[in-house]
């Protein structure tokens, strides 16, 4: 059994294996690479799309709805590599000699995206896979193209200045969404968004063609089949949609009431983390324990985020499973996340409030923010004029 | 030793656009009748060479297409040759029938 993958080639759906989609994309990746800077490279990528297309049909039948992985390859190798005429060649200079075959470098392709007109808009989110902590540097790293490993240098290095990385890096987590979906990640580093490039792409084909047409009938026949075919598209792609999300967990409803329960553990721990980090900043000490004299604030700062992410961690997967595990429909799922977002509020809200009642060093050390932050400010300016 | 096959390829390569020409002055054809003509000859081709070097003559104003509804599927782009393209035919062929002339006398007493 295999997963299938429906893409749509000059305005038709068409359904392929999961293997077959993977081999299509290399080659219409590699095709747009080599066609950088080529004046016609829409309409060629266009063209040969429509082929392919055209190709695909040639193998299916009403009972053989799938073109197979050996299919598309087989095709794919009919169509032949993309081959500009040197004369052309010159001009189009690295773009196209930098592009390896098989799976484009992700530096190289982001930055073509990012200043070629068929992009992705590119959007800032934090990136799980491969990240520290919470994802925050590795965003930022693909969102601007750089080794996620230097953004972590400059937070690290900005946490020494009076912990602003720190604080930085704080809010980020907690404002930056995470990439979750497929669509997001390619968002997140400017991968163009299969689907909707492809929609993109027949759109454009699709004015072109309108153009084509002699007579008014003719083409409000093309604009009723090339509506019908987007629609039929749409449908098969939320679907698939649906099941790639059901397919990461087995469905639970259970998980509905767990989810509200590890969210207030989870608010519990954030609440502790804030609170031992402004008795830190504060009075130089967390519940009490003294910090040795050895030991610079900032690092003491960078343990309790470390601490925290170990501690929240688990809750947090548990968390996501617990979302997955909800399943369709998509409503069920707002709604459930409107009530884990209010519940996690109400238990941060209450706790902060509680500790400030309760214990006034910490009510102080709260008051006492502004005038640490002008100490900090004074700090650093006298320190720039000792300079 | 290089073959023949393997010396000619670069003016295989330079002869595919007179070529494209010749076949598109006939009758107005898409791009999949073109491949299928030079298929059985020693210019066979494929997608990836034809359509870039289609859109070039485009761009150089030898050739022009247009929309055609086919039986099944959508539209097709039928190629035909413009004023311009016509010309470049005739002086192409002129040229080549020279070489071809070139060819054969040279070295002959």
């Amino acid at each position: 059994m295999n997963k299938v993958t429906t893409i749509n080639l000059g305005g038709t759906a068409y359904q392929l294996e999961e293997g077959g989609y993977d081999a299509l994309r290399t080659y219409l990746d590699t095709a747009t690479a080599r066609l950088q800077g080529n004046p016609d490279r829409e309409e060629i990528l266009s063209d040969i799309e429509a082929a392919i297309g055209e190709k695909f049909r040639a193998l299916l039948s009403s009972h053989k709805t799938v073109v197979e992985t050996k299919g598309v390859t087989a095709v794919l190798a009919e169509m032949g590599p993309i081959e500009v005429d040197s004369g052309e060649a010159a001009n189009q200079g690295a773009g196209g000699a930098a592009a390896p075959a098989g799976g484009t470098g992700p530096g190289a392709e982001g930055k073509e995206q990012a200043t070629g007109r068929g992009g992705t808009p590119r959007r800032l989110y934090r990136i799980h896979e491969g990240a520290m902590v919470a994802g925050v540097c590795n965003g930022i790293g693909a969102y601007v193209n750089i080794d996620p490993t230097l953004v972590r240098l400059a937070f690290v290095l900005l946490t020494m200045l009076w912990g602003t990385g720190l604080l930085v890096y704080v809010v980020m987590a907690i404002v930056v969404p995470e990439a979750r979906s497929p669509e997001e990640k390619a968002a997140a580093s400017g991968f163009p968004s299969t689907a909707q490039e492809f929609i993109r792409r027949a759109k454009e084909g699709y004015y072109e063609a309108m153009k084509g047409f002699p007579d008014r009938k003719a083409r409000r026949e093309w604009k009723r089949r090339f509506k019908r075919e987007m629609r039929a598209h749409a449908a098969q792609w939320r679907h698939n949609w649906y099941s790639y999300w059901s397919d990461c967990a087995p469905i639970h409803p259970g998980m509905g009431f767990t989810l509200p329960f590890l969210s207030l553990l989870q608010g519990a721990a954030t609440v502790l983390w804030i609170c031992a980090l402004i008795s830190l900043l504060a009075t130089g000490a967390v519940f009490g324990l003294a910090l040795p004299a050895s030991v610079p604030v900032w690092v003491a700062a960078l343990l309790l985020l470390i601490v925290y992410g170990l501690l929240v961690g688990p809750l947090k997967a548990a968390r996501r499973s617990c979302y997955w595990g909800l399943g369709h429909p998509r409503w069920a799922w707002s709604f459930v996340f409107l009530l884990d977002a209010v519940v996690w509020l109400a238990v941060v809200a209450t706790l902060l409030w509680l500790a400030a009642h309760y214990f006034p060093e910490l009510r102080d050390a709260i008051h006492g923010i502004p005038a640490l932050a002008h100490q900090a400010a004074d700090d650093i300016q006298a320190w720039w004029k000792g300079k | 030793m290089m073959s023949v096959n393997e010396k000619f390829s670069a003016i295989r390569k330079g002869l595919l656009e007179f070529l494209v020409l010749q076949i598109i002055a006939a009758e107005k054809v898409y791009a999949a009748d073109i491949l299928k003509q030079l298929s059985a000859t020693e210019f066979a081709t494929r997608e990836g060479t034809l359509y870039p070097l289609l859109s070039k003559m485009r761009r150089e104003g030898l050739l022009d297409y247009e929309w055609k509804e086919s039986e099944a599927g959508p539209p097709r782009k039928y190629y035909e040759l413009t004023a311009k393209g016509q010309e470049q035919l005739r002086d192409t062929q002129e040229y080549w029938g020279q070489i071809n002339g070139t060819v054969k006398k040279l070295g002959r007493k």
